[in-house]
């Protein structure tokens, strides 16, 4: 019988999820995962060349990324699934991919969207027809406890990077905690990276005035996590001196999410769940504005339907509460400078 | 209880969009609030004025359906006491709506916020476990209406519905017998059917002697199970009766148009995979945006139209 070939996996960038599913994938597979480059203005481009015109700009962007996977070397590429087109993305990215010739195995979620735990077993034997429950089920909750982990540092950096006595005190530590984990091999070495950078962030000087700008950044899954696709958005903002908040990530949205809980805190503005990030979105530019912040900046991917569509239900809370809003659409085409001119006209207005 | 009520006649009037889900739900809506008799009121076909209203009332990014649809509920707003404005999410697993008509309830209050108090809905859900039925029910007890009465509204309208969607079928099937040039028309109903942007198209293909045929108009039960042959993750409802339907007729017709309003989430990844599928269809692929004058859209389905007759040889 033939040798079972070990995979090279790859999945397309995403903020710093990466991490966890190489470590998922690294200690529960016979498989080895590689990590593309990080995203740059190539991968964009080559997304772009490819993908219908007004697709939203995370299919161009993940597009472009499993380009770059494959040039690293990746024979087997995944994707996941999604309540909006995120859900078809998968299908129609490989279509493409084998149109432009490249050869690879793909294993798609989506094909098996039911929320099953069997089901992903089944999808995941694919990559490793050997894995088993329990070694999925213990691989995937160290790789989640590493998503709360980083998730809670990120949080603690944007909201505290802008207040640093010494420039670069908080970048350090959290290239040191980031690289601790795309090194981790086990839960051991997760839970002590964290407690180094926990520790180490609490030593960090900082000068915090009492009256300082707190602005809540809200909007579309993909594009607000990731910081290539806005352009390092929170990073400009706290470079300003601003305290950022961001509720929106895995953690919040898909490891904790109760979405009823939340609608019925914005009763006064809608009735039903308008779409996958809605409800959690609405609620966040609720809470912003309630809660004394000096302004909220909404952010999505040029075409995003869901994120569109609760655009009048934000304009609402924005007059009602006094808050400026700043609505950002990213293309292909967004630059750098255009998002600093907006950034420092809305700076100046809070 | 309400036997004792003196039954006074309902004055109040519904208003109903003459836009996206009507052109599905005509014949059942029509039905059932008849049957319940309330007044309802149609808002005027699509037209320029419309569709100015509703551009100034929606997000420069929503799609051209959208900003119809909000035309069409502005122009309703001060003569009507009610506006139906429904909110269908899931028909089931893999069987789901474009987040639009999720948020479309939601959506137009807040696009309207003094008007809020006018906005009735019903709710489509599967998943939540809300059905038509259900729905609708609840809504006409919203209204006041006994529960008799309105069961009894439904059971005529779903007949009534059905009805008229067997005999729709029956004469889009006899149109596939004739032996004219045929060309399947891909598009929502509501892209379709709208006399300001689709009907414009169909009435320029008869005029170029061809006949269009509408992939919407299908056993739609065949045709969902047909799509997901041709596209095994397709979950959009629409989608998934167009593509289906492109599977079921393609060797009856000359070649297909696919048309959508832009832009449309959907469709712009729909429409990319259904040439890859069907390489051997002739294929146009028509965004209708608000731009107008018609000449564009003419000389390309002229265009397309003699490429296939000159394949045909007829040219």
């Amino acid at each position: 019988m033939a040798e079972e070939k070990r995979r090279k996996v790859a999945f397309p960038l995403f903020s710093h999820y990466n991490l966890p599913i190489k470590y998922f994938i690294e200690t529960s597979m016979n498989a080895e995962y590689i990590l593309q480059p990080p995203m740059t203005r190539r991968t964009m481009d080559l997304g772009a060349r490819y993908s219908p015109d007004s697709v939203c700009t995370p299919f161009k962007t993940t597009l472009g990324s499993m380009i770059e996977a494959l040039e690293a070397g990746a024979d087997t590429l995944i994707m996941t699934m999604g309540v909006c087109r995120l859900g078809y993305y998968g299908e129609l990215q490989e279509e493409i991919l084998r149109r432009q010739g490249y050869d690879f195995d793909f294993v798609n979620f989506s094909e098996y969207a039911t929320g099953k735990p069997k089901d992903y077993l089944k999808v995941l034997r694919q990559v490793d027809p050997k894995l088993s429950l329990p070694k999925m089920t213990r691989a995937l909750t160290e790789a989640l406890r590493m998503v709360a982990h980083l998730d809670e540092i990120e949080e603690l950096y944007y909201k505290n990077c802008g207040f640093e006595v010494h420039p670069g005190d908080y970048r350090k530590t959290r290239d040191h905690f980031l690289m601790a984990m795309q090194l981790a091999a086990g839960s051991h070495d997760i839970e002590e990276g964290y407690k180094t950078v926990k520790r180490e962030m609490a030593a960090i000087p900082l000068k915090k005035p009492d009256r300082r700008i707190r602005v809540g950044v809200i909007g579309e899954y993909y594009t607000v996590m990731d910081p290539f696709s806005n352009l390092n958005l929170e990073q400009k903002l706290a470079d300003m001196g601003v305290e950022v908040h961001r509720w929106m990530n895995v953690s919040n949205r898909n490891l904790h999410y109760h979405e009823k809980n939340l609608r019925v805190q914005i009763g006064d503005y809608c009735e039903y769940n308008m779409g996958p990030t809605s409800t959690a979105n609405i609620w966040a530019a609720k809470y912003y504005a309630s809660h004394g912040f000096d302004g909220i900046v909404h952010v999505k991917s040029a075409g995003c339907t869901p994120e569109t569509d609760i655009e009048p239900v934000l304009r609402r809370i924005g007059a009602e509460y006094r808050i400026p809003i700043l609505y950002l659409t990213y293309d292909t085409q967004t630059s750098d400078t255009g998002l600093d001119t907006r950034l420092e006209a809305f700076y100046d207005m809070l | 209880m309400s036997k004792n009520i003196v039954k006074e006649p309902d004055t109040r009037r519904l208003g109903i969009p003459r836009a996206m889900l009507y052109y599905r739900y005509r014949v059942l809506w029509k039905r059932f609030f008849d049957e319940l008799g309330l007044e309802v009121r149609l808002s005027p076909p699509t037209n320029r004025d419309i569709l100015q209203q509703g551009t100034a009332a929606a997000m420069d990014e929503a799609c051209l359906s959208t900003k119809i649809y909000l035309g069409h509920v502005r122009s309703l707003l001060d003569g009507c006491d009610l506006i139906l404005v429904p909110r269908v999410a899931s028909f089931g697993h893999q069987r789901v709506m474009c987040t639009k008509f999720q948020a479309l309830y939601d959506l137009t209050c807040n696009t309207f916020p003094e008007y809020r108090e006018k906005f009735i809905s019903y709710n489509i859900d599967i998943p939540e476990k809300k059905d038509e039925e259900g729905a609708l029910l609840a809504l006409a007890a919203g209204l006041g209406f006994p529960r008799k009465a309105a069961r009894n509204a439904y059971k005529q309208a779903k007949k009534a519905e059905q009805e008229d969607w067997k005999q729709r079928c029956r004469t889009q099937e006899r149109l596939y017998q004739r032996k004219d040039l045929k060309l399947l028309l891909v598009a929502h109903s509501y892209v379709l059917d709208d006399p300001y942007i689709g009907r414009p198209v169909t009435d320029y293909l008869r005029e170029l002697g061809v006949l269009p045929l509408r992939a919407d108009v299908v056993d739609r039960k065949e045709a969902l199970k047909q799509s997901l042959r041709v596209s095994p993750t397709l979950k959009w409802e629409f989608s998934r009766e167009l593509v289906g339907s492109v599977a079921i007729n393609k060797e009856k017709v000359d070649g297909i148009i696919l048309m959508s309003a832009f832009p449309c989430g959907p469709d712009a990844m729909v429409n990319e995979m259904i040439p890859y599928k069907f390489p051997e269809i002739p294929t146009l692929k028509l965004v209708l945006d608000d731009q107008s004058g018609t000449a564009g859209m003419e000389t390309r389905l002229e265009s397309f139209v003699d490429i296939i007759r000159m394949k045909k040889g007829v040219l």
